[in-house]
């Protein structure tokens, strides 16, 4: 079966459910002029955008005020009245193709996005919390350091990311391993303006976690937070100083720069993640 | 983290008084039960790990509405009269929604809760909702490894059972006749047992 564009259907779906309304409430003239439209657009497939034409326009119109007033909204739209041979069959096509749109959008809701399992680490401080927060239109005015791990669903376009933050205190980060069983993907945030020292510390725990064996052969996104920081260092300087290049070679990952204050491109970075996720899907569906 | 959700198949039936006389209770045995308990199946003294709930909130997956929030105020110095009060404050929860409630599709319920300081291995949460005598759906989520002195947040999505429109007007008419009892397990032993009742009229 040929669909035509879903907002064609749509169309017809509200015209259809004022119709009932207007056939309830015996507004017969305006019932007249809502099949007349019904039928106009039923007849304009996306092949023959157009107007009809004006003999054509004129004749459903002296057609459609000569229905009588108690008639329904079924038989306004009797296209061997209007149309004759092969555009009355494409009429009466185009009418079925509707009703079953109809049918299949009544029975439930949107096909249900795919959800992946995803962990979120880095140091404490680094913005984890609040950039989950946001992407979930979460106020982020009384955020305070995460001292245990936070679950969160966080909607996207084409998924839904479970996410499990953990906070980054020394004493929360000892356990990070023990909530990576069952991960199929990882979110590295870092504070682009942090010390020397605290840069160190971070290059640590992503490389230990590059190589944790729950967590080599998944996808990492790697966010370089705190752009908007003038201290912050910029996304080469980080490639860099993180040996991404020789660590991370052979495995897939995204190193994207960020903050709170763009995020239109916080969710473009973690589009291209989902994008890797999906591709490990249909990789370990083959095998 | 996945929500298993569903009426259990091939689960063994089990009844209140089946349970209270055991002294175990395990997570299949209250997937066995059929009908929302008349009493706790246990007493706050089974909460060794001194797990505390602390926030509540449920919000609209759709439009992002909160619609119901609720957070523990914190416990001051207590007495003996004052600690019973307190241990025994969040076990019931009354909620009363309106109508439009029940037309929603999927909702997100955060919980925050507290541990005590000795880690938690495994944290297992079955809630069951109920209609009368009748189970409208049984949620099964696993927590899992908990850190010691940890405050851990986690929202999971209900999806709302197919409701035909007999139940809800009769859940409408009816308020409180919905209830859901909450149980939660440490390494597969209950240790906290929670209820809630609800009302859909949008009046007290």
């Amino acid at each position: 079966m040929y669909w035509k564009p879903k907002a064609f259907y749509q169309d017809l779906f509200y015209l259809h459910n004022r119709a009932w309304d207007l056939q309830r409430r015996k507004r017969s003239t305006e019932l007249t002029l809502l099949a007349s439209r019904f039928i106009q657009i039923l007849f304009l497939t996306s092949e023959r955008r157009g107007v009809l034409s004006q003999s054509r326009e004129k004749k459903s119109r002296l057609w459609m005020h000569s229905i009588n007033g108690s008639v329904s909204f079924h038989s306004r739209l009797d296209s061997g009245i209007l149309f004759s041979g092969e555009n009355s069959k494409k009429l009466s096509r185009n009418y079925m193709d509707y009703l079953c749109f109809r049918t299949l959008c009544c029975k439930g809701p949107p096909p249900p996005r795919p959800e992946y399992d995803v962990v979120c680490i880095g140091l404490t401080g680094s913005g984890k919390t609040s950039l989950l927060s946001r992407l979930c239109s979460e106020a982020t005015d009384n955020i305070v350091p995460t001292t245990g791990f936070s679950i969160k669903a966080v909607p996207f376009q084409n998924a839904i990311l479970n996410v499990k933050e953990l906070g980054g205190a020394d004493s929360i980060k000892k356990y990070w391993s023990r909530y990576y069983q069952g991960s199929q993907g990882v979110v590295f945030v870092l504070d682009s303006a942090s010390s020397e020292e605290d840069l160190e510390v971070a290059r640590t725990e992503l490389h230990s976690a590059l190589q944790h064996p729950q967590l080599c052969t998944l996808p990492f996104l790697i966010l370089a937070n705190h752009q908007d920081k003038p201290a912050a260092r910029s996304v080469q300087e980080i490639k860099k100083y993180f040996e991404l290049e020789p660590l991370a070679r052979g495995k897939s990952w995204i190193l994207e720069g960020s903050t709170v204050d763009n995020m239109t491109a916080v969710k473009e970075s973690f589009a291209q993640l989902i994008h890797l996720l999906e591709e490990k899907d249909q990789e370990t569906g083959r095998i | 983290m996945k929500v298993k959700q569903g009426c259990d198949a091939g689960v063994p039936y089990t009844t209140e008084e089946d349970l209270l006389n055991s002294p175990e209770i395990t997570p299949e045995d209250v997937l066995g039960l059929q009908k929302i308990t008349d009493n706790y199946l246990c007493g706050p003294e089974q909460n060794v790990h001194k797990i505390d709930f602390t926030r509540f909130k449920i919000r609209d997956m759709e439009t992002g509405t909160v619609l119901f929030e609720i957070t523990k105020p914190p416990t001051s110095e207590t007495g003996e009269d004052r600690m019973d009060f307190e241990q025994n404050a969040g076990r019931f929860v009354r909620y009363q929604f309106t109508p439009a409630f029940l037309r929603l599709r999927q909702v997100g319920a955060t919980v925050e809760f507290t541990v005590g300081d000795s880690p938690i291995n495994n944290f297992r949460m079955i809630e069951r909702h109920y209609f009368r005598g009748q189970l409208l759906k049984s949620f099964d989520f696993e927590f899992g490894f908990c850190i010691p002195s940890s405050k851990n947040t986690c929202e999971h999505i209900y999806e709302f059972p197919p409701l035909s429109e007999d139940i809800m007007r009769e859940m409408i008419l009816h308020p409180y006749e919905t209830q859901s009892d909450s149980f939660y397990f440490v390494d597969n032993k209950l240790v906290m047992h929670n209820k809630a009742d609800y009302s859909y009229n949008g009046g007290p």
